[in-house]
Order: C-alpha cells, then sequence, then structure tokens
C-alpha cells in the first residue's frame, strides 16, 4: 500500500517552522518593545519618543501581515494592519503624539496575531501552492510512479480530464469521460486497478449528477490494490465511509496517473492541487 | 412583518437607530422651539430610517424567493469536502449541522456548516427566513464564490436555508 505520509502539506521544513516561531514572537516583541524604549527615552526628555513606538508598530504590522498572507486562509483583518498603521502613525494628523494610541495599536495586534494563530490555521504553502507538487500529495504520487509508468498518455490525459472535470463540479462529463476508459492497452499489472479507479468515479458522478444517495450495492477497490492506494481502508467503519473512501482513493489514483505519465496537463492538474490535497488529507 | 407572501425583518441596528433618533428629536423639539418648526419634515425623515431598511430587505428577500427554485432544480449535492475553488459559480446543495451563527443581528447571517467530510462558511447577504441556531440541522441551497470576492478560500453565497431535522 502506498504509505500515506504523515507530512502534512502546510508542515514546513524545520528551519522555516523555526523562523515563524520567531515572526509571532517579533510581533509583539516590536510592538511592545518599541513602547517600552519609548517610555525610557521620555523619562530622559527625549520628546520625540513617541516615533520610536509608532516605527515599532509599524514593523510590527507588516510581520503580522506577512504571517496572515503565508497562511492559506487569508485573515483581511491582519493583512490590512500595515494600512492601518500608515494611517495612524505616518500621515498627519489633529491626534496629540502619545504613547496612548501605540499601546492600544500593540494591544490589537497581539489580540490579532493570537486569531491569526487560533482561527486562520497554521502557516502552509499558499504562496507556492500551485506552482508545484508539496506534502503527501507528492509522496503518494511518488510512490505510485513505478506502478502506473506505462499507463497509455491518451489513459493519462482522460483521467486529467476526469479529475478536472470533477473538481470543477460537472459530474454529467465526469461519467461521459470515465466510461471511454476501458483498460485497452496499458501495464497489464495496473490497467485492472485504474480502470476500477474510472468506474468509481463514473459511478460517483453519475450520483452526484443526479443529486442521489448511496447506493445498496457501490463499487471500490479490491483488497489485492491496497498498495496503490493513498488511504488505507480501514476495518470496522461504516459503509458511508468506505463508500466515499473509494472515491477518494479513485480520484487520487487519477491525479496520480494524470500527473505521471502526461506531462502536458501539469498546469491544470497543479490548478486544482488544493482539491487533490484536500481529498489526501481528509479522514 | 409580512408583506405579501414575502416576511420582512427589520435589523436590531436600524431599530436602534430609529430609536436614537426619536430621543434625539423628542428631546430636541422640547427645548427649540427652531426644530419644533422643522418637525413637518423632520418625522417623515425619522419614518424613513426604519421604512429604507425594510423596503431593502423586501426587495432583497423576494429576489432570493424567485432565485430558490432556480436552485432547487439545479443545485446538485455534494458533500462539504467536494466543494474547492474549481467550483466556483456553481449552484450546490449542501446538508449539515450549524456550528455557529455570525452576524444574525445585522440582517447578514454568516453560518458555520459542517458534515461529515467537513465544514465551511455559508454567507447570506440578507436576512434569513427561518430562525437557524446552533446545532440545527439544515439545508443550504446557494452558489459556490470566493470569500474575497476574488480571493480567498471557498464559501456558499447563500440562497435558501431551511432547517430539515430539530437539533
Amino acid at each position: 500500500m502506498a504509505e500515506k505520509c504523515c507530512e502534512d502539506p502546510d508542515q514546513l521544513s524545520e528551519t522555516d517552522a523555526r523562523l515563524h516561531r520567531w515572526l509571532e514572537l517579533a510581533v509583539p516583541l516590536f510592538s511592545f518593545g518599541g513602547i517600552a524604549i519609548a517610555f525610557l527615552i521620555l523619562g530622559q526628555g527625549y520628546l520625540q519618543a513617541f516615533r520610536i513606538a509608532s516605527a515599532g508598530c509599524i514593523i510590527a504590522s507588516i510581520i503580522l501581515a506577512y504571517l496572515a498572507w503565508i497562511r492559506p486562509k487569508k485573515d483581511i483583518v491582519a493583512l490590512t494592519t500595515p494600512l492601518y498603521s500608515v494611517i495612524l502613525f505616518v500621515l498627519p494628523s489633529d491626534l496629540v503624539p502619545d504613547l496612548i494610541l501605540p499601546i492600544l495599536y500593540a494591544i490589537s495586534l497581539t489580540i490579532l496575531l493570537v486569531r491569526l494563530k487560533y482561527r486562520f490555521g497554521k502557516p502552509g504553502t499558499a504562496v507556492t501552492m500551485g506552482k508545484e507538487l508539496g506534502g503527501s500529495l507528492k509522496n503518494y504520487i511518488d510512490q505510485t510512479r513505478e506502478a502506473l509508468k506505462n499507463t497509455s498518455p491518451d489513459t493519462a490525459h482522460i483521467a486529467t480530464l476526469a479529475f478536472v472535470q470533477f473538481a470543477q463540479g460537472d459530474y454529467a462529463k465526469v461519467a461521459r469521460i470515465s466510461n471511454t476508459v476501458t483498460g485497452r492497452d496499458d501495464n497489464p499489472g495496473c490497467d485492472h486497478c485504474l480502470a476500477r479507479a474510472f468506474s468509481i468515479v463514473k459511478e460517483h458522478a453519475s450520483l452526484l449528477d443526479k443529486s442521489l444517495p448511496r447506493p445498496y450495492t457501490y463499487t471500490v477497490f479490491d483488497q489485492e490494490f491496497a498498495n496503490l492506494l493513498a488511504k488505507p481502508v480501514l476495518p470496522g467503519k461504516d459503509d458511508d465511509h468506505e463508500f466515499y473512501l473509494a472515491l477518494d482513493n479513485a480520484l487520487l489514483m487519477l491525479y496520480s496517473t494524470a500527473w505521471n505519465v502526461s506531462e502536458k496537463d501539469h498546469p491544470h492538474l497543479l490548478a486544482c492541487q488544493m482539491f487533490a490535497q484536500k481529498l489526501m488529507d481528509a479522514e | 412583518m409580512k408583506i405579501g407572501n414575502v416576511d420582512v425583518k427589520v435589523s436590531i441596528v436600524a431599530v436602534a437607530v430609529f430609536v436614537f433618533f426619536t430621543i434625539f428629536l423628542l428631546y430636541a423639539s422640547l427645548y427649540s422651539p427652531e426644530v419644533r418648526s422643522q418637525l413637518i419634515w423632520m418625522i417623515p425623515a425619522l419614518f424613513l430610517l426604519l421604512v429604507i431598511p425594510m423596503a431593502l430587505n423586501y426587495m432583497s428577500r423576494s429576489e432570493y424567493n424567485n432565485l430558490e427554485p432556480i436552485y432547487e432544480a439545479e443545485a446538485k449535492t455534494v458533500r462539504i469536502k467536494m466543494i474547492n475553488e474549481s467550483m466556483v459559480g456553481k449552484p450546490v446543495r449542501i446538508q449539515g449541522v450549524v456550528e455557529r451563527v455570525y452576524f444574525q443581528f445585522l440582517n447578514r447571517p454568516q453560518y458555520l456548516i459542517a458534515d461529515r467530510s467537513g465544514e465551511i462558511s455559508v454567507k447570506m447577504f440578507t436576512s434569513s427566513p427561518e430562525d437557524i441556531k446552533v446545532k440545527d440541522v439544515v439545508e443550504v441551497l446557494g452558489q459556490v464564490i470566493k470569500r474575497y470576492v476574488v480571493t480567498g478560500d471557498p464559501v456558499v453565497n447563500c440562497i435558501s436555508i431551511r432547517k430539515i431535522e430539530k437539533s
């Protein structure tokens, strides 16, 4: 069985993870640090000390916006904090310069940072998503490359079409496309499994197109193909789980076939990478 | 309030604004003869603070009522996990449990709906015909959109939400 990688797609290298931890720490450090320095300098009679506090808040806002940007789920409030910092601290205003505003702003940034951490997920590959494969999806594709490499380019292209149309929700088209594959002249060791994947996708697409519920009997992968599946079939799960797991595995097999054999289709597959990754991660 | 077959709801914010300006106007007219002479247009203007939100709500609700049968016919029933960026613009039907409700008081409710495959935000740009609460099991008809119009994760722009089972 293609071992499901424990690596999360959004999981970063140790260096990146450390950098992000430092950046998270830098938000309160810069904002409150600037205020603390301003207090010290103010005590010595330097009246422009509030500018240091403002600079700290601006830098902290930029860091917070960067942390929001690298998350797959975007927090528009955190993303716009540099804009607010410019409006509050750079543009001329009638406000009397003092440390009250930087203190309130620093508290707001810290609250936004906590909100970002707990409500908008971990920093991920949002920026690189769409340019290259990553995480457990890449691992699965690498692991099945050898088994799928002899699939005909035509079949691989049909796999691309079926996957992309499925992602787009054009289920009637998926059913039609999948019906054209008969496992004709591909690698004998694998074509049966691929044909089964197409028939599972076709069955689900036909049901989805008519908004029908799970039928009493349905197609699943045989045990002999377990080593080619992305997600293991666990014993003791209910029929619904087995039914939808078969679809996830079938779609991921089409994705892997398309990626490994049909290089010209890579841009289309990369555009649907998020969906494939979601299938890979779902329980 | 029901106008025709449309259940019109005014948000608590619009009512609060109306109450605030009513008190303000009463107070001002008691102490200022100048204000009293202007009451002939101030009182209708005051009522417009209620009438305009009601009219807007009526128009949006009746528009949504007209769209509902179209979505009913065209939307495909999908599991939440299947909703992705490539489906932007597609009508969908989802069923799930309400995990959170936001901004109901503004007549712009947002729901977090979950099924066994995942969870998704459902945004409604008008008031909901039913009072939806956390843990209600609902069916949502809507269109897949991006959270911030051109970017963000996919969410459902809700046309209709109704309870299908008591919580």
